[in-house]
């Protein structure tokens, strides 16, 4: 019986030593983030988009997913993956983003999500960088005599679920002494249905995403207007789960280093061969001479690189998905580098 | 944690289970070997072991106190006075003592923590069934099911309950109003599986030694010292958290144990090495592994990103909701310490409600009290699996664990099976009437 009890607990340290010692020999020492461990360890980037917003995330014909938000998540996959193709989009409805992010189901939410106080406070929700200025509109059928917001006094208004539109149109109403009936909806997708067949005078959301819902509305491109006013900031920004300050660099700075691309002429065709039509500044210092930037950040040093060889410079990707290349054509407006008048800023490198 | 972690994090755990279940290798040892791997293998480092420490602290110095308390008690003799007193009302009937032993043990786990309630009457119990020449490994295990199930009477009465009530921002009275009797019907139903459980207990009929003259107490200033801290002790289990100096129930059990400590080192009556080694120093350290443990799985995402999941199978049907969770977190919690279950399982259920659009998304945040009525079932649920899930099994409370280990300290060792022969069938039983309380509970909150 001593005997038999010996055996078994031979063999089970002998198994747990092997187990122990095949387990050194496989796993990587953990040296970057949470986050890009997992991601690297994964070989696939994680990320959390709209199904269907288009020029931000929406499938072509051929089921290919398109859009700004795509090509952000593409040009982070790139950046550390070596390969834009390496991610795996989850789309998601707006009360399912968080909740997603927060179980680690998603490395990246890129869901036209609005940098806030509150999301960073309360939620303890990390937001890198702006990727898109927006602000908040009202789309009305294009046949109404509605021209102006005062207008829509005593109206119902739809609004989606899951927002913060729902709160900025009421304070707006509210300070300004007017009335208004929202009309919650469960996606941006039915506003245009919602217009056409009369359940509500005016539809409420970002700006952009108006510009699609008129796009959206098939054989009718002329039914809907925008009109001239704006009720919010709508900073829309990639977000990550808060604490893991090396995830939150990385994204940040692929996103600054589109930026600094396109501020330094560099371009999805020209950025392998080095033909850059400016003097070297912190493209440079990004692409290369800098080894120890990358590895300090967890990536490879062509990592800037790859990212705009995957998805071109933020010009490239604007005009490509919003802008003249695409059905939108929505003016860049804030969305212009800082040389330009607009906001998009990147910090320098050193 | 990449998927690899996290495949290797649910097989260590499985097999730490296992080797215990089995009774291949001493579960402290097999617990710290667990912990060994996890460390060697990168997934738990230096971060996790301390936030697996701050969970741990509280039930660690809950039982630590309890231990040294209760071992300084020891010594005054008040131990055997009170088994007296206890022996007389049996009658010599094991009926007796048996549903005495849930009458003592329900109440005080009502407002004491679990554990140290069973270290503080563990004495009594094993005296009174010696005297009734029973064999004392069965109340022990049930004083310890009952402690646990006690635990859902009042909003304190069980950590697990405590962490999901004050997340929601639950009051004690509202604790009393909606959850208290599904805790009571949860002790009650122990009562009628007792003669099919430990028939020869039930049906004992022993005689109860002829009363002798108790021997004058020799140092009764040392008595009244250990009883003002015993005393002390209760009192600041009930009141300390509404002092303005905010008094934790660990905090309460550390301070009453080193004033014992004090006490045996004033009055000299042996020599503090002495109390020390008599502790349970195995079972601290099983229960500081599993909780180590605990965190790795939980680091897993696994649960908290069921709540997706259960929005897309379920949508908003709570009811429903509330019985999966119910039944899901008490499996879970049979081999799982329940704290960190239940950690993990919040951020799942509040996942799950944001998704449900029930609540906005600050609900995923702490200190987001305003929960609509229709959701508080699915909480009140949560409480049921916790804290009930645990009675089945020797791992899964650290009564528990703590009530075996004093059984070994007697020289009976209780293996897992034995101890699952008694608890699966009551937790069963108790998980179908929370069931039934919580679909009543859903159906009022329509």
């Amino acid at each position: 019986m001593i005997g038999h009890k010996i055996t078994v607990l031979s063999r089970t340290c002998v198994a747990f030593l092997g187990t122990v010692a095949l387990m050194v020999l496989i796993v990587d020492p953990v040296c970057a983030g949470e986050v890009l461990n997992a991601v690297k360890a994964r070989g696939r980037l994680h990320c959390g988009v709209s199904a269907e917003i288009p020029g931000f995330s929406e499938k072509d014909p051929k089921g290919q997913w398109q859009g700004l938000n795509v090509d952000f998540c593409r040009a982070v996959a790139a950046a550390v993956l070596g390969d834009g193709d390496k991610v795996d989009f989850v789309p998601l409805k707006a009360s399912n983003r968080f909740p997603a992010l927060q179980a680690r189901i998603i490395d990246l939410l890129v869901r036209n999500t609005s940098w806030t106080l509150t999301c960073e406070a309360v939620l303890k929700i990390q937001f890198p960088a702006v990727l898109f200025y927006d602000s908040q509109a009202f789309l009305v059928p294009a046949e109404t005599d509605i021209t102006k917001l005062a207008e829509l006094n005593g109206a119902t208004v739809c609004v989606e679920k899951g927002t913060t539109h729902l709160r900025n149109l009421k304070d707006y109403f509210r300070t300004h002494e007017m009335s208004v009936n929202p009309l919650m909806i469960d996606s941006a997708s039915e506003f245009a249905a919602a217009l056409l067949d009369g359940r509500c005078s005016a539809c409420t959301a970002d700006a952009s995403q108006l510009a699609a819902t008129g796009l959206q509305a098939q054989g009718t491109p002329l039914a809907f207007r925008i009109l001239p006013e704006r009720i919010s900031k709508e900073p829309l920004s990639p977000a990550v789960w808060g604490g893991d300050q090396e995830w939150t660099t990385i994204v940040r700075w692929v996103l600054y280093a589109l930026v600094l691309a396109e501020e330094e002429g560099v371009t999805r065709d020209n950025v392998t061969t080095n033909v850059s039509p400016k003097p070297p500044g912190d493209w440079l210092a990004l692409s290369g001479e800098q080894g120890k930037l990358a590895e300090a950040m967890g990536v490879r040093t062509d990592w800037a690189v790859r990212a705009v060889k995957a998805v071109g410079n933020y010009g490239e990707m604007y005009e490509r998905n919003l802008g003249r290349g695409s059905p939108l054509k929505i003016e860049r407006g804030p969305n212009r580098l800082w040389t330009e008048g607009g906001l998009m800023y990147a910090p320098p490198v050193e | 944690m990449t998927d690899l972690q996290i495949y290797l994090t649910l097989v260590t755990f499985a097999v730490v289970i296992g080797v215990i279940a089995l009774d291949l290798i001493d579960m402290m040892v097999a617990g710290l070997l667990g912990v060994c791997i996890l460390l060697v293998l990168g997934i738990i480092e230096a971060d996790d072991l301390a936030a697996a420490l701050r969970i741990a602290a509280g039930p660690l110095s809950l039982l630590f106190g309890g231990m040294v308390v209760a071992r300084v008690l020891a010594k005054t003799g008040i131990f055997e006075r009170v088994g007296k007193l206890y022996l007389r009302a049996t009658a010599g009937s094991g009926k007796r003592f048996l549903l005495l032993l849930v009458l003592i043990v329900a109440p005080t786990c009502a407002v004491l923590p679990n554990a140290t309630t069973v270290i503080l009457l563990a004495p009594v119990i094993i005296r009174v069934a010696q005297e009734l020449q029973l064999d004392f490994v069965k109340p022990m295990i049930l004083t310890a099911i009952v402690s646990n199930s006690a635990g859902m009477l009042t909003l304190v009465g069980d950590p697990a309950t405590f962490l999901v009530g004050s997340s929601i921002g639950m009051t004690f009275g509202q604790y009393l109003q909606k959850v208290s009797l599904g805790g009571l019907l949860a002790v009650l139903v122990i009562i009628p599986l007792l003669p099919a459980l430990m028939p020869q207990i039930w049906h004992a009929r022993s005689n109860v030694p002829a009363e002798t003259v108790d021997a004058p107490i020799e140092r009764p200033g040392f008595v009244v010292l250990g009883l003002l801290i015993l005393g002390l002790m209760v009192v600041l289990f009930l009141i300390g958290e509404e002092l303005p100096t905010r008094i934790v129930p660990p905090a309460v059990a550390i301070i009453a144990a080193t004033l014992a400590l004090l006490v045996i080192y004033a009055v000299r009556i042996e020599p503090l090495d002495n109390v020390l080694r008599d502790l349970d120093w195995k079972t601290l350290i099983f229960l500081g592994a599993i909780f180590v443990l605990v965190q790795a799985f939980s680091k897993t995402g696994l649960l908290q990103g069921m709540g997706l999941t259960l929005n897309r199978w379920f949508g908003s049907d709570f009811a429903l909701v509330a019985l999966v969770l119910l039944v899901s977190i008490g499996a879970m919690s049979c081999l799982l310490a329940n704290i960190p279950v239940v950690a993990a399982s919040l951020v799942m259920t509040k996942g799950f409600m944001v998704a449900a659009e029930a609540v906005p998304d600050v609900a995923l945040a702490g200190g987001f009290t305003d929960w609509p009525a229709a959701t508080l079932p699915v909480f009140i649920a949560m409480m049921f699996g916790a804290t009930l899930g645990g009675n089945a099994t020797l791992v899964g409370a650290s009564a528990n664990i703590v009530s075996v280990g004093i059984c070994a300290k007697h020289g009976h060792k209780v293996s897992f099976s034995r101890f699952l022969r008694y608890g699966l069938p009551i937790t069963v039983a108790q998980l179908v009437v929370s069931s039934i309380y919580v679909m009543g509970l859903t159906w009022l909150s329509r």
